[in-house]
């Protein structure tokens, strides 16, 4: 039989899973035990200082995180950049979009650049209402036609919308999660709730 | 030194693998699991506590994952989350003369882990179709002989569900049901009164109250978190992991080994008698052999029949026990063509709490009563309601603060529902050897061959434009019908390759999982079904492998093994 070596920090989790899983089948309360798992979350990711595109080219990096901050910019609650969605949009075009799609996102966003040049000045140059404006009409544009392959603001707007809303602050800022919720209520009012409970 | 030597050997620690070991060990036979995949243990599952936010790409899966696992990417399952619960297809390849998405988990526990926990007992109506109808063979257990073991079945695992009263879907012993949720139970009320149809809430392997007995002391309550397939570190729902392995390992009588691929049966000509298994280790590729008085093959349905099929001696030249050509023949699985959904108008200031791990479920009408259908046998509908996410906004022009302000809102229902239905058997889907060609293990490749035929066919359009019916008579709208190319083993419920039967020429296993030409060995995985009935087969499995193996000590006790 083979033996799987065990660093000290996976034997003390395991250990400590293992007394949640028997404190459970006694009679202490489920949130004693969640208490005790909640312990056990992974850390939180790197902070965004530095990354390096494993993805974008030339000014991808720069469109994209404009992009990104102005779908979702930090109000009194975070934005997309706090949760490092730039980052995020690019190794998800680097690791999970097929090849063809990866060529789709970067002639997008060179069109994108080119249709969005206004009085002489490149995107990237703009102030932000001029760059707001150009990703709002960029955005009316592409859900009217409605088109597929779904254009890269589209794709890029997807992409913000999943990186921040299964990122930390995304989610406990905006939603009510709770990583173990301890039991299902099949049917109760929404009015009883400050926000909505996390839907998958 | 360490024996090769037990009373029993079980192939395989899956959902079957672990009742065997669990009810053999308790009836003191000294038992060898062996399990070809790597050893996992509860409660260590690696990814069951992270977080939305701890999961890599936002838990979507990656080229690289696709690359290596081109089969079980294609069918949607696998995500960061639980990729490591599906094999490497590249190197575990097999032959698709016909597309059969063939999902595998190769760790202990199988895919009790993974299963989506769906429990349902197979009815009087399920047992009597083939000899009332003359398809096939019949099957030689009635629902009278293994409703006791349902009984079993249930108490030990914990099956939460209703009591409907319904005679094509038997009610158990069942822990209180899940709520369905406010726009489930409006549908529920409306497709009863304008179509007469039962809509009911899953029966399912979680814990919704604690166990009735005290067997399982390492099970607690289902938390509602329904991340069920990473595995469950509270023990709330039934896998082999969490509830069989463990009541064998406290018996003192259980030896699990892991990384051991079972290849051969051997069987000894004088004795008539299989003797013990041949083992080749996954890793070092040393070869063993172990002996025992009694087999158990719980290696899934395609999995135990190669082993089978691979077992050639001069009594057994065409596989063990394939006296009657059947043995690899007869694929069956259910049929799931589509999907069906809708959105659901109102209900805006209705919710629910908790992540639900099971669905709503309409039992099979067709061919039940006076609804009579063009075709044979019938289908059944799992589905849910639910309030949508901030995925709504993808194909909006909304941002900044309108946008977030926006996604805090509860999102408009939606429903949803999918049918499976009945495969009927054909000795044509098959699976064989292609001994010119070997695996890295140098073992000869699994060739597949499987396809829905003509009365599949016909039922394929009933699947999609009941369902459509019944969301329109609902008063639902945008009802959308999607048609999904099914290949056969997408839904993971593959069986029938050594039907049971009373006839040794047409059947390869007695009444009671024994191999007709060969009393020692039981085969009690997917392998032994007749026929495939609609309803998801694990708990028939547990079921009929509980039996089984009490009458493998019964007639071991007796001498006749």
């Amino acid at each position: 039989m083979s033996i799987v070596e065990e660093s000290p920090e996976m034997l003390q989790r395991r250990e400590v899973l293992r007394r949640a899983a028997w404190l459970l089948g006694g009679a202490v309360s489920a949130p004693a035990a969640l208490a005790i798992l909640q312990g056990c979350s992974a850390k939180d990711a790197p902070a965004a200082a530095d990354w390096t595109p494993k993805f974008f080219k030339g000014n991808e990096a720069g469109v994209v995180t404009a992009i990104a901050d102005i779908i979702i910019p930090k109000t009194d609650t975070s934005g997309a950049l706090d949760a490092n969605v730039p980052a995020f949009i690019d190794s998800m075009m680097a690791d999970v979009y097929a090849s063809d799609a990866q060529q789709h996102f970067h002639a997008g966003c060179a069109e994108f650049e080119a249709a969005t040049q206004a009085d002489g000045k490149a995107f990237l140059q703009q102030d932000r209402a001029a760059q707001t404006a150009a990703v709002t009409q960029a955005l009316e544009a592409a859900v009217a036609a409605d088109q597929q392959p779904r254009p890269f603001i589209l794709m890029a707007r997807e992409l913000t919308l999943l990186g921040f809303y299964t990122s930390r602050v995304g989610i406990t800022e905006n939603m009510e999660y709770q990583a173990v919720p301890t039991a299902y209520h099949g049917c109760v009012p929404l009015s009883q709730m400050k926000k909505p409970v996390y839907w998958e | 030194m360490e024996t090769n030597s037990f009373d029993a050997i079980v192939v395989g620690s899956g959902m079957s693998g672990g009742w065997a070991a669990k009810e053999l060990t308790e009836k003191g036979l000294k038992t060898l699991v062996l399990e070809r995949g790597r050893m996992v243990r509860h409660p260590d599952y690696p990814t069951a506590t992270k977080d939305p936010w701890d999961l890599p790409h936002g838990n979507r899966i990656t080229q690289e994952t696709r690359e290596r696992k081109p089969v079980q990417s294609r069918t949607g399952y696998p995500s960061p989350a639980n990729t490591h619960w599906f094999v490497d297809d590249l190197e575990n390849p097999y032959v698709e003369e016909q597309p059969f998405d063939w999902l595998r988990g190769y760790h202990v526990g199988g895919r009790s882990i993974m299963w989506a926990r769906q429990s349902y007992r197979l009815s009087p109506l399920d047992f009597e179709g083939n000899a009332k109808e003359g398809w096939a063979i019949p099957w030689p257990v009635s629902y009278e002989e293994i409703a006791p073991w349902y009984d079993k079945a249930e108490i030990f695992a914990g099956i939460s569900g209703s009591k409907e009263g319904l005679a094509q879907l038997p009610d158990g012993h069942f822990l209180p049901p899940h709520d369905l949720n406010c726009v489930e139970m409006e549908f529920k009320q409306r497709i009863a009164e304008k179509m007469g149809r039962k809509l009911i809430i899953g029966r399912c392997a979680n814990l919704t109250a604690p166990l009735t007995h005290n067997e399982s002391p390492q099970r607690g309550t289902c938390q509602a978190r329904n991340l069920c397939i990473r595995g469950c570190p509270f023990g709330g729902y039934f896998s082999s992991v969490s509830a069989t392995l463990p009541s064998a390992e406290r018996t003192g009588n259980m030896t699990l080994k892991s990384d051991q691929i079972v290849y051969e049966i051997i069987y000894d000509n004088e004795k008539g008698k299989a003797t013990g298994v041949r083992v080749i280790d996954a890793n070092t590729g040393k070869q063993s052999d172990y002996s025992a008085r009694v087999i158990f093959m719980c290696a899934s349905a395609i999995g135990s029949a190669y082993i089978m099929l691979n077992s050639v001696s001069s009594r057994f030249p065409n596989g063990f026990g394939n006296d009657s050509g059947e043995l690899g023949h007869n694929i069956m699985d259910h049929n799931k063509p589509g999907n069906s959904s809708a959105q659901v108008e109102g209900h805006m200031d209705e919710a629910y709490t908790g992540r639900r791990p099971n669905g709503f479920y309409i039992p099979r009408y067709q061919n039940v009563g006076k609804d009579k259908r063009d075709y044979l046998r019938g289908f059944g509908y799992q589905g849910r309601a639910q309030r949508t996410n901030f995925a709504r906004f993808n194909n909006s022009a909304l941002i900044g603060d309108e946008l977030k302000r926006a996604v805090r809102e509860a999102g408009p229902w939606t429903i949803g529902m999918t049918a499976f239905g009945e495969i009927l058997p054909y000795h044509e889907n098959h699976m064989r050897l292609d001994r010119d060609r070997k695996d890295k293990h140098g073992l000869p490749m699994l060739v597949v061959n499987a396809v829905v035929r003509e009365n599949e066919r016909k039922m394929e359009k009933d699947m999609t434009t009941d369902a459509a019916e019944m969301l329109e008579a609902a008063g639902y709208k945008n009802v959308t019908v999607r048609s999904d190319n099914f290949n056969v083993g997408n839904s993971i419920h593959e069986m029938g390759t050594a039907r049971m039967g009373t006839d040794p020429k047409k059947s390869v296993l007695n009444k009671f999982n024994q191999v007709h030409a060969c009393k020692n060995v039981f085969v009690t995985d997917g392998s032994f079904m007749v026929s495939s009935a609609c309803q998801n087969p694990s708990l028939t499995y547990m079921a009929f492998t509980a039996r089984a193996a009490n009458h493998a000590v019964e007639e071991l006790k007796k001498g006749n093994l």
